[in-house]
């Protein structure tokens, strides 16, 4: 079992999830639109689970800079709204397959997920 | 019972904005030269980037719930997603991809769908291999 380095992102602000919407084509105004997220009874718009998974993915990258991903798999635990703080931490829990997790600042778990990298060689 | 989404061109700008969108700092997203010398045939797609090509699509995830799985897009939640990685996608492949409805159930009160997405390039080439738990929520308490 290794530790990886603990992430940090920056607060997550609505005009991320704007660019968001406009790159990957998902324009569900849960994400974008407060007063139709309101209307679905949540308190402000919500992160896309594939924002955060995003974001997982670019932490395996930063984590081993020199190796592919050979599979990844997530479960999204719990919504996400701007202004969040995400923290994000990992374990290796043999020589190429890890597991990680991301979390608010609250302790509150978003999403975990397993992960599998190629030999570097490959 | 399958359903195609429509041949995706993956364009180098495409990328770079996705690449953007999710802060990513790696220049062999945005830059061909550094994808070649880190070993790439070309600007490689990010991990997730298999979401735009379901989304950004002629014939796309909104067709696939509308008339496919009879289901209202924005009355369902993201459970888990999963994927396998076989050939990387870079900017000028022309990916092909094909939805199943793996399995089908209903559990407290919801109803569950696992759907198994195919992705192949232009050579017929399995190139990844998504699934999604898709949980349709009636209505959000």
């Amino acid at each position: 079992m290794t530790e990886l380095r603990t992430i940090i992102k920056k607060p997550i602000f609505p005009i991320d999830l704007v660019k968001y919407s406009g790159a990957s084509g998902d324009f569900n105004e849960i994400h974008t639109v407060p007063a139709i997220a309101e209307e679905k009874g949540f308190a402000d718009v919500i992160v896309r689970g594939m924002f955060v998974m995003g974001w997982a993915a670019a932490a395996i990258e930063e984590w081993f800079p020199e190796r592919q991903l050979a599979s990844f798999n997530v479960r999204f635990q719990a919504v996400t709204h701007p202004g969040t703080v995400l923290v994000i931490t990992g374990t290796m829990v043999a020589e190429n397959s890890g597991e990680i997790l991301i979390k608010d600042q609250q302790d509150s778990t978003k999403l975990m997920g397993s992960f599998i990298v190629k030999n570097s060689s490959s | 019972m399958v359903f195609d989404y429509a041949p995706f061109l993956i364009e180098a700008g495409k990328i770079k904005e996705f690449a953007k969108a999710l802060q990513l700092e790696n220049p062999i997203y945005r830059d061909e030269e550094t994808a070649k010398s880190a070993g790439y045939r070309g600007i490689p797609v990010p991990p997730t980037f298999m979401t735009v090509i379901d989304f950004w699509n002629d014939h796309n995830f909104y067709q696939l719930f509308a008339d496919f799985l009879k289901l209202n897009p924005n009355h369902v939640l993201h459970g888990e997603q999963a994927y396998d990685y076989y050939k990387v996608m870079v900017a000028g492949d022309t990916i092909s991809a094909q939805v199943r409805v793996k399995e089908q159930f209903h559990k407290k009160g919801k109803n569950f769908f696992l759907l198994e997405t195919i992705y192949r390039n232009q050579g017929n080439e399995i190139t990844a291999v998504g699934r999604a738990t898709i949980i349709e929520i009636a209505e959000v308490d």
